[in-house]
């Protein structure tokens, strides 16, 4: 084991780190020196004090998914009465609001529906593009990405060029958990994307010219190793491509999943994104994830490592359905980052800044509740899927 | 670093650094926590629930009349055993009509053991208000704040300390304020800086104190590690169908122990247990 203060001297210089220093960091630096070695690197990479955030909306345009992850409690298996699929017009709806609040983006994802092919998602982005020329589509994380390859039995370049012809913008990190196989498998995970079929993913939308960002969730059945393979295989791809806009982690939710257990702590999480700081040193952006940590936590990342508060979201389903339910909108995410002695600016998705807060410029309703994908109750079926070749026997049934 | 740079720095990790070597200095890596059951004094149970092991039976609420809190008192007392009952808070106590000397002899006689939570921002004559409950041979536990703004963090906690000299016996201070306003609530850097602001003005008080109901299990950890020593207000229900690694003890535990610290459960009058 090298010495703590050696490792922590060449961090302060800049220098990079291995992954055993990563490990010795992790497991033996005390909370404050990593809050200070993560803040120095994000103090270099962003010397103007800003911090940055994104009006967006988070949709998720199905809960149907036949990939059976054990740590979700969002999905619902095909032919659950629970299962839903948003319409094109509920959608539009949801863009109108989120243009109301300010927002430019959705950033759109769903579990793995086999009854939506290839064409839904290109007719959907046209129809968006169509209505909102200016509006940016932040969709489909690489499991989905796979998951059409597979039901069109075409290639990942591909799916991404006809989705990019569509409208696609960029590719959300999700579905990343963590990138070993041996977690992927306990998880559940590992048959809708291997680690290296996540990366595939990603290298070739960045080949193709999209930006995307990267995810770790943490806390479940990994080491701590495992976080540090994760990380580093990112960063390998980072350098090699240089693709990856920012990089967001989050603890697992435990509440209402297969899996269980118990959430990683507030320090652990604190602590993580610390050393993702330090270890990403080629990623100019860590979001903080205020929508699992809390509005308090979620502030502190800016202590530890963080420069970007992440969105004001209008909408989250995934993580409320493990038990998490926070709601900061753009008022609190910009009082808090003024608080934290930061200079709040709005971003888009490649992170370039867009402008002071919206709430300031004119009047913006306060949001003190998130909304979810559809109203309780409502087991309406969108008009437009029956364009669509069912391919599950459920819907098949359901149609005839 | 001085109080009013603890409270000016943007370097939040220097104050909560500050915060923390008071605290080691004075308690090490040993973490207090206290088991709580709570019972609202127009409701006393009849009957204990099933899987309480509590350290504090605590009676909370605005009581209507001196005769109400003697009868919850009473009825909570029969119920505790051996486990010390409390009455939450001096302020609520301070609506009724008789002195608060009469009601902390009546609740003494009652049964109960202590008040707790003096919210030093609301009382008037707080060190008056001590003393008379001490005068009836009872104990205030905490000093606590209710309401916070930017501007009287230091002098809050700069009274903490001053009560503590003249009246002294105050087991700890909860600097955290317990009133939160929803559309603008106290953000993490602020509660971060007033837990080191308290542990580094109030000194001669022995426990810095968070509320682990109110706060939550993340904000309550971090405040662990900058000057906070005690967790109050833990639910006081033993293992239930979630299982044993998901109760309330289980995961105070380890929050305490992932904080690199010592968990060390103690009862209502700060005794070990």
């Amino acid at each position: 084991m090298k010495n703590i203060d050696e490792i922590s001297a060449r961090v302060r210089e800049g220098d990079r780190i291995d992954r055993d220093e990563a490990l010795d960091l992790y497991l033996h630096a005390p909370t404050a020196l990593l809050g200070e070695l993560a803040d120095r690197v994000r103090a270099r990479k962003h010397p103007a004090r800003i911090v940055s955030y994104i009006i967006d909306r988070n949709v998720n345009y199905t809960n149907v998914c036949v990939a059976r992850c054990n740590f979700c409690a969002f999905y619902r298996p095909v032919g659950s009465m629970e299962g839903y699929v948003l319409g094109f017009e509920e959608i539009f709806r949801k863009i109108d609001e989120t243009i109301e609040l300010g927002g430019g983006q959705l950033l759109l994802q769903g579990g793995h529906n086999p009854d939506l092919p290839l064409e839904w998602y290109e007719d959907l982005f046209r129809a968006v593009k169509a209505r909102y020329p200016d509006f940016r589509l932040h969709a489909l994380s690489p499991p989905e990405v796979i998951h059409i390859t597979r039901m069109s039995r075409l290639t990942v370049p591909q799916v991404i060029e006809r989705l990019v012809a569509a409208g696609l913008d960029s590719i959300p990190g999700g579905g990343a958990e963590i990138l070993v196989d041996r977690v992927r498998k306990l998880l559940n995970c590992y048959n809708k994307a291997t680690a290296d079929e996540w990366l595939d993913v990603m290298r070739h939308a960045h080949r193709a010219g999209l930006r995307t960002t990267a995810t770790m969730m943490y806390g479940h059945v990994e080491s701590v190793d495992e976080r540090l393979e994760h990380m580093f295989r990112l960063r390998d791809l980072q350098d090699e491509m240089g693709g990856f806009t920012a990089f967001i982690t989050w603890s697992y939710q435990p509440e209402h999943t297969e899996l269980g257990g118990f959430e990683a702590t507030g320090l652990e999480y604190l602590h993580t994104l610390a050393i993702a700081r330090i270890v990403l040193d080629n990623f100019d952006n860590l979001q903080a994830s205020w929508v699992t940590q809390g509005g308090k936590v979620g502030q502190l990342s800016l202590a530890f490592g963080a420069n970007d508060m992440g969105s004001v979201m209008i909408e989250e389903n995934v993580v409320r359905a493990a038990g998490a339910s926070y709601c900061m909108d753009e008022t609190e995410i910009v009082r808090n980052i003024e608080s934290a002695g930061f200079t709040p600016k709005r971003r888009n998705m490649h992170y370039e800044i867009l402008g002071d807060p919206v709430f300031r410029e004119r009047d913006v309703p306060r949001m003190l509740e998130l909304a979810v994908a559809r109203a309780e109750g409502d087991d309406s079926r969108p008009p437009e899927i029956v364009r669509y070749a069912a391919r599950s026997a459920q819907e098949k049934k359901l149609r005839s | 670093m001085t109080p009013q740079q603890l409270i000016d720095t943007p370097d939040l990790i220097a104050a909560g650094v500050a915060g923390d070597e008071v605290r080691r200095r004075m308690h090490g890596t040993k973490t207090t926590f206290n088991r709580v059951f709570e019972v609202h004094v127009d409701a006393p149970p009849a009957a204990l629930p099933a899987r309480v092991n509590a350290g504090e039976f605590r009676i909370v609420g605005k009581p209507s009349t001196l005769d109400a809190l003697t009868a919850a008192v009473r009825a909570t007392a029969a119920l505790a055993g051996e486990v010390p009952v409390t009455v939450f808070s001096v302020f609520d106590l301070l609506s009724l009509p008789q002195s608060i000397r009469v009601v902390a002899a009546a609740i003494k006689e009652a049964g109960a053991s202590a008040l707790v939570h003096l919210p030093i921002d609301r009382v008037e004559n707080a060190e008056l208000v001590a003393q008379d409950v001490r005068a009836a041979d009872l104990i205030i536990l905490s000093l606590g704040v209710d309401d916070l703004d930017d501007n009287n963090r230091l002098a809050l906690c700069e009274m903490a300390g001053t009560l503590q000299s003249r009246a002294g016996g105050f087991k700890a201070f909860a600097p955290l304020p317990r009133k939160m306003s929803v559309t603008k609530p106290t953000t993490g850097y602020d509660d971060v800086r007033m837990v080191a602001l308290a542990r580094v003005v109030a000194q001669n008080i022995e426990s810095i104190q968070v509320d682990w109901a109110l706060y939550g299990p993340k904000l309550a950890q971090v405040a662990l590690t900058v000057g906070a020593n005690d967790l109050d207000n833990v639910a006081a229900e033993d293992p239930g169908v979630l299982g044993t690694r998901r109760s309330p003890l289980e995961e105070v535990k380890r929050n305490i122990t992932a904080a690199s610290l010592e968990p060390a459960e103690r009862d209502g009058l700060f005794n070990p247990r």
